[in-house]
């Protein structure tokens, strides 16, 4: 298992690298707004109401579903920056005698949740 | 609960030539301030995790219908969601200013024939980039803009 991830490291690095570049900047504001203003009533929550949010999520520009591309970067990306660093979390507290098994795991999960998000992105 | 890095982890197949320390975590780590920062940068992981499932199921939410849409919203309300999204957010911020302040190191001198602008240029587009992005999606989700 760990040749295979040594193997697959360009691949895990990439996404990682997207997850913490790309995935840190188009949470921000998805946080702020949908996990912080809206809840306490400061964005009035009906500003994104079903049809609204429908519409938004499924914005096009030039033919290109540009909302539904960004939003499976978001929904995605954090996944691998989460696994990548999870997995480096875990060798630096309780040494790396299982590495191989528990990265395999967890990029496991990392790829498993990218195919829910990109399949809940393309169901709307 | 501390143990001793493995030293073959994330180790190459074949060693290199230069000969390496293997890299060990001291059992006072959680006094010294660098290593409880870059812990808690990798820490950051379990958030990222928790929210990116969590935005995959407000997405499927939405594909379900008015009320599955409606209900979520509902339950976003909730006072523990609340919480962690704070945490959540605290969290990128942390990691948006510690990640943009190392990029910049981690250029090469030079791309082909092409040199990358200065680190202080690198860092302030980053930052640029990263408030322009939070400030669009926060407009267009809140309605102002879209």
């Amino acid at each position: 298992m760990k040749t295979l991830l040594l193997k697959l490291e360009p691949i895990i690095w990439f996404m990682f690298g997207q997850g913490i570049m790309i995935g840190t900047m188009l949470l921000t504001g998805w946080i702020l707004v949908l996990g912080i203003l809206m809840p306490l009533g400061i964005v009035d929550p009906m500003k994104l109401d079903f049809a609204r949010a429908q519409q938004l999520f499924t914005t096009s520009l030039l033919g290109i579903p540009v909302a539904q591309l960004l939003l499976a970067a978001l929904v995605v990306l954090p996944l691998w920056k989460g696994a990548h660093h999870v997995r480096s979390l875990l060798i630096d507290m309780g040494g790396g005698e299982r590495d191989g098994l528990v990265g395999t795991v967890l990029y496991l999960i990392a790829t498993v949740g990218s195919v829910m998000g990109i399949a809940a992105v393309a169901s709307l | 609960m501390a143990g001793s890095a493995h030293p073959e982890a994330m180790a190459p197949p074949k060693p290199g030539r230069t000969r390496t320390a293997p890299p060990q975590m001291p059992s006072t780590w959680w006094s010294a301030p660098r290593i409880r920062t870059y812990l808690l940068f990798d820490a950051t992981g379990i958030i990222y995790f928790l929210v990116g499932f969590l935005a995959i199921k407000i997405v499927g939410q939405l594909a379900e219908g008015p009320g599955a849409w409606q209900a979520q919203m509902k339950a976003l309300e909730n006072p523990l969601y609340i919480a962690f999204h704070v945490l959540a957010l605290a969290s990128v911020i942390f990691v948006a200013v510690r990640f943009f302040r190392l990029f910049p190191k981690a250029q090469p001198p030079s791309i082909g024939p092409a040199k990358p602008p200065p680190g202080p240029v690198i860092h302030a587009m980053l930052y640029v980039v990263w408030l322009g992005l939070t400030a669009l999606i926060s407009l267009a989700l809140a309605g102002v803009i879209l």
